[in-house]
Parts: structure tokens; C-alpha cells; sequence
């Protein structure tokens, strides 16, 4: 009788809207907050080497990172400006993000691993959020809200593996960017390959993004297992996601 | 049986899972290792209890994982371990290993499938494949995880049944 209770519970739990559901897991991320973000500390301290240079000449990494993507997105956006000044545009340009609200959000909790790639950040529907806006950290994209509640939003990364909705610009062509996990996502079946280390921007998305953004860079380029003639291009994030503590979404067009 | 001491084990083990162990490649399924444990040194209704709250815990920490398939699954094999132990004793090591490979893959494949079934969740091979090797470190962890467990719950555990 009480498997059957609790059968009868799991299966509450199972038919539920997930809107739902999802405030219990959201809820326990809440709650347990402060033991959490000491055992990512730990876990991401006893990874990443610490750094012994304390020299004032030396940027830290994270500083330099952060410049280099704020540099590719002004060097894309100028090549995009250069572009419409050529097409001679007859209505009043704006400037990239003009019109978009950033709204900060701190990053309740995140996971990087080979099946997931997700993080649950602080702000919600209360305060302008709205699924599939594009998050920033360190003046690149890193992902889209995929669900939202009233005070809290999902962001799933572009390394998720069911990321696939992500266009990107390469080689001159708008493809679609997908999440293979374990940190990285392909370009899957281009013509050409690309240099490593060659930056890839995210696509406008009209509504969304008005202007080209850095997403990653490229780390590999492999052969498509369906054709040899074309290839995959793997990219890794351009910032270090695995130690954000604060995001940015971009909120096109926010109602005032 | 403890209840309190349960529930803080439980809280514990669960968020080690979600913050040191989360962005591990590959990692053991501590709490998979916890419900096997009860499995063997609770009585049925114990059993029973305690596969369906460490299953509730899964959910909670299972994150994108909508909840509900952790819960069912975890519960279906603690309760059919629990009966299987009446009839085949699980005390060596070894045959806990055994038993804790076993149970992770297939509470984990069944997740994942009711997942898949009513949520509508990707099923993809690395799915499988990260699942058979958190299998396998599980099954090597566990038996020795079994013991300081043992420890906190005041169970003994060089009986074939508990008191």
C-alpha cells in the first residue's frame, strides 16, 4: 500500500507542469545556496591552477579575456556599420543594443558537465525576462533563457547538448551553432576549415539580437562523420563559464 | 531506523552531489550508492521509504531534469533490490558492487526514458554512455562508502538482517 502511495506521488510529480516542478528544484537551489557555492568553490579550486604571479604589469586572465571579446564585438559591429553605410540605408541606424535593456543576474547555480549545460540565474518574469533572450558574461554570449518563472530564469548554454538554436556567422554563412556538451558545441558540416583560435560571432537574431556578438572560438576542425567532404568546426566559449558568478541578459525593447 | 539522521544524510549527500561533484566528467552516483545501501540493511517498509526520498533528492538536484522520473525510478528499483536481497544475501563486497552497477544503469536508462516518454527530454547515446561509466565508479566506490554510512545510521552491517 505504501509502494503504491508513493508510486501514486511520483506520478504527481511526473504529470505536473513543469512551471511547477521546477519551483521545488529552484526552491532547493535557494535554500542551499551558501553550502553550494562553497563546494563549486572547492571543486573548481582544486582544478584550475592558481596563479603565483602577483606582478602589476600582468592582467589577470579573466581581464584579458573579457577586453579581447569587448574588442571583437566593437570590431563586428564596426564592420556591420561599414556595411550599412555601403548599402546607403535609408532609415536612421541605430547602435548596436541601443534599444535593449541589460538587466544583471546573479547565478544561483550551474552545471557544466557532458549531459548538461545550464545555469539558474536570480531575475525572472518580474523583472522583464522573456525565453530564448540571449545571456552575456564577459562581453560574450553564452546561451538563451530557456524557461523563466517569476523571480528566477533557466539558461541553457550553448555547449548544452540540446542547444540548436544559435545561428552563427561562418565563412560568410549563417548556420546553426549545436551544444555537444562537456563545454564545447560544433558548427557541423561546413565547406572549409577555419583557423584555431579564429573567433566566431553570434548571427543578429531580429528581436533578440540586433547586433553580430562573440560566442567562442574555434578549437578543432573535424572531419563530418556523414561526409567526408565537409567538417565540423568545434568552438569552446570565449569566457570561462565555469566560474561566473553574474550574467547579463539582453532585454530587446523592454516595456517601460 | 534514524529518520533524522536519514534526512540530514540525505541533505548532505545531496548537495555534495550538486556542488563538488556536479561539473565532474565523470562522477559516482552518491546517491544511487545510498539507496542500494538501505536497500540491503533496512527492512522493506524502510526500504521502501527511504528509495523513494533518496529518489525525491535526485529530482531535486536533477536539474534540467524536470522531476517526477528520478522519484519513480529510484523507488521501483530500491523496493525490487530490497526484495531480491530477501532471496540472494548481498553482503560481500563484491556482490554489492554488483548490485550498485546493476541498479545505476537501469534506474538510470529508466529515468531517463520516463523522461524522455512523458517530458519529451533528449535521448542521446553520450546519455548511455555517461551513464555506464558513472556505473562503473559507483560500483567501485560504494561498497567502502557503505560502511561510514553504517557508522552514522547505527545499522550493523556484519548481520544478514537488521534488528
Amino acid at each position: 500500500m505504501l509502494f503504491t502511495w508513493f508510486m501514486l506521488a511520483g506520478f504527481i510529480f511526473l504529470f505536473a507542469p513543469q512551471n511547477l516542478t521546477d519551483r521545488f528544484q529552484v526552491a532547493f537551489f535557494r535554500v542551499f545556496q551558501m553550502p553550494l557555492s562553497i563546494g563549486e568553490n572547492i571543486s573548481l579550486s582544486v582544478r584550475t591552477p592558481r596563479l603565483l604571479s602577483d606582478d602589476t604589469n600582468v592582467v589577470p586572465r579573466r581581464e584579458h579575456v573579457k577586453l579581447q571579446n569587448r574588442c571583437a564585438d566593437l570590431e563586428a559591429w564596426l564592420r556591420q556599420e561599414h556595411e550599412k553605410l555601403e548599402k546607403l540605408a535609408q532609415l536612421r541606424a541605430r547602435l548596436p543594443l541601443e534599444g535593449a535593456a541589460l538587466v544583471d543576474a546573479g547565478v544561483l547555480s550551474a552545471s557544466f558537465d557532458k549531459l548538461h549545460g545550464e545555469l539558474i540565474i536570480d531575475q525572472g518574469r518580474d523583472d522583464g525576462l522573456e525565453k530564448e533572450q540571449f545571456v552575456l558574461a564577459d562581453y560574450s554570449i553564452i546561451g538563451r533563457v530557456s524557461s523563466v518563472l517569476s523571480h528566477e530564469a533557466r539558461v541553457k548554454l550553448f555547449t548544452n547538448p540540446t542547444s540548436k538554436n544559435i545561428a552563427v556567422n561562418i565563412n560568410g554563412t549563417k548556420q546553426f551553432m549545436q551544444g555537444t556538451g562537456d563545454n564545447l558545441a560544433k558548427i557541423p558540416m561546413v565547406r572549409n576549415t577555419v583557423k584555431t583560435d579564429t573567433e566566431i560571432m553570434a548571427a543578429r537574431a531580429p528581436g533578440f539580437l540586433d547586433a553580430p556578438m562573440i560566442i567562442g572560438k574555434v578549437v578543432r576542425c573535424e572531419r563530418n562523420s556523414e561526409s567526408a567532404v565537409l567538417w565540423d568546426i568545434i568552438v569552446k566559449p570565449a569566457c570561462d563559464i565555469k566560474h561566473l558568478n553574474s550574467v547579463v541578459v539582453i532585454v530587446m525593447n523592454p516595456q517601460k | 531506523m534514524r529518520w533524522f539522521r536519514f534526512a540530514l544524510l540525505i541533505l548532505f549527500v545531496a548537495v555534495l552531489q550538486a556542488s563538488v561533484l556536479a561539473n565532474m566528467d565523470v562522477r559516482p552516483d552518491l546517491l544511487l550508492i545510498l539507496l542500494v545501501f538501505f536497500a540491503i540493511y533496512c527492512n522493506a517498509t524502510e526500504a521502501i521509504i527511504t528509495s523513494f526520498a533518496i529518489g525525491f533528492a535526485a529530482d531535486l538536484i536533477g536539474s534540467p531534469i524536470p522531476m517526477g522520473p528520478q522519484m519513480l525510478s529510484f523507488g521501483i528499483f530500491g523496493t525490487l533490490l530490497a526484495y531480491l536481497h530477501r532471496v540472494i544475501a548481498i553482503r560481500k563486497m563484491p556482490f554489492q558492487a554488483l548490485a550498485i552497477f546493476a541498479t545505476t544503469l537501469l534506474a538510470g536508462t529508466f529515468a531517463h526514458f520516463l523522461a524522455f516518454l512523458i517530458k519529451s527530454e533528449p535521448l542521446t547515446l553520450s546519455i548511455f554512455r555517461t551513464l555506464f561509466w558513472m556505473a562503473i565508479y559507483s560500483a567501485i566506490v560504494g561498497p567502502f562508502l557503505f560502511l561510514p554510512s553504517a557508522w552514522w545510521m547505527r545499522i550493523r552491517i556484519n548481520r544478514f538482517t537488521r534488528h
